[in-house]
C-alpha cells in the first residue's frame, strides 16, 4: 500500500529556504505522515522558470525534514537550468520542467508525525520558478 | 536499511577546474561532508547543473569524489553536457541524472565533492550533487 503528498510553491530567490506547503486548489494539505506509513519510497519533483533575469544558472533541491523524518534531514538535488535574457522582441523557447523521479527512496518516516517539506534554487537567479513535490510513502 | 541522502552545491566558472562544492543554497558553510555512521556504501549520486549560456560553447561536466571516505580513491562520473550557438539567447531546465554505483565508504570520513566542466568554456555553471549512502 502506498499514499501520496504532493505539495507545490514559488521560488523566486536564490539561496531562500521556501516551506512547500501549498496542493493549488487545496491551500493547506495535511502534513501528517499516514498512520501505517514507515518511509518515503518514491520523490517525483519538477521545477520551471520564466528565465526572465539574465544569466540565470541554478540547481534546485529539496529538503526533507520535520519530526517525521527519523534520520534528520535528507537533502536531494533534483534539477538544473540556465538562461540568458531573451532580447526584446524575440521569441524565446518554454522552458520544460520534465519531472525527476528518485525510486528506492527509502527514508524512514514516523507515522501520524508532521513532515516538512522545504525547497531551494542555488546559483544565480534565473527569474520566478515554480515548482512541485510528490512523496510516495511506503510500508 | 534505511538510506541517507547528503549534498553539495556551487558554481562552476572556468573551464578544466576542478571546483568544490562547498554550499547548500542558504547553508553557506554547510561544513564537511561526512559518511553517516553506519553507511556500508555509496549506492548512487543524483546531479544537477544548470549553465547560463552567455558563451557561444559547449563543454561537458564531471562530477569528482575524493577524500578519506572513500577507501579506494577518487570517483569520477560524467553528469552531462550543454552548448549553445549564440550568446544572446538560449534556456533550458534539465531535471537531474541518479548513477548508481557501489562504492564502499569509510563511516564518520569526509568525502570532497567536486564538479569540473570539461571541453569549452560554457560560461557559469551551478551544480549540484547528492551522495546517496546505503546503511
Amino acid at each position: 500500500m502506498s499514499r501520496t503528498l504532493t505539495v507545490v510553491g514559488d521560488i523566486n530567490a536564490v539561496d531562500t529556504l521556501t516551506r512547500l506547503t501549498a496542493q493549488g486548489s487545496i491551500t493547506a494539505p495535511s502534513l501528517v505522515v499516514p498512520a501505517g506509513m514507515k518511509k518515503i519510497i518514491k520523490i517525483i519533483a519538477a521545477i520551471a522558470a520564466d528565465e526572465l533575469a539574465d544569466d540565470g544558472q541554478y540547481v534546485a533541491f529539496v529538503r526533507l525534514g520535520g519530526a517525521a523524518v527519523l534520520g534528520g534531514e535528507q537533502v536531494i538535488i533534483f534539477a538544473g537550468g540556465g538562461n540568458q535574457l531573451p532580447q526584446t522582441g524575440s521569441d524565446v523557447a518554454p522552458s520544460i520542467g520534465i519531472p525527476f523521479t528518485l525510486e528506492d527512496v527509502d527514508i524512514a518516516i514516523s507515522p501520524s508525525d508532521t513532515i516538512s517539506i522545504a525547497a531551494e534554487i542555488a546559483g544565480a537567479d534565473p527569474g520566478d520558478t515554480a515548482m512541485a513535490v510528490t512523496l510516495v510513502y511506503g510500508t | 536499511m534505511p538510506k541517507q541522502y547528503r549534498s553539495r552545491e556551487g558554481t562552476v566558472t572556468a573551464v578544466a577546474t576542478k571546483t568544490q562544492l562547498t554550499t547548500l543554497g542558504s547553508e553557506t558553510a554547510p561544513g564537511p561532508l561526512l559518511v553517516p555512521a553506519g553507511a556500508k556504501r555509496l549506492k548512487a549520486i543524483t546531479a544537477a547543473f544548470g549553465c547560463d549560456l552567455t558563451i557561444a560553447a559547449d563543454g561537458a561536466y564531471l562530477v569528482r569524489l575524493e577524500g578519506p571516505g572513500l577507501p579506494e580513491g577518487p570517483e569520477v562520473v560524467a553528469i552531462g553536457a550543454s552548448g549553445v550557438g549564440v550568446a544572446t539567447g538560449g534556456g533550458y531546465t534539465a531535471p537531474a541524472v541518479r548513477v548508481e554505483l557501489n562504492v564502499p565508504v569509510t563511516p564518520s570520513n569526509e568525502i570532497l565533492v567536486f564538479a569540473e566542466n570539461t571541453g569549452e568554456d560554457t560560461g557559469s555553471t551551478a551544480v549540484g550533487v547528492t551522495l546517496e549512502f546505503e546503511m
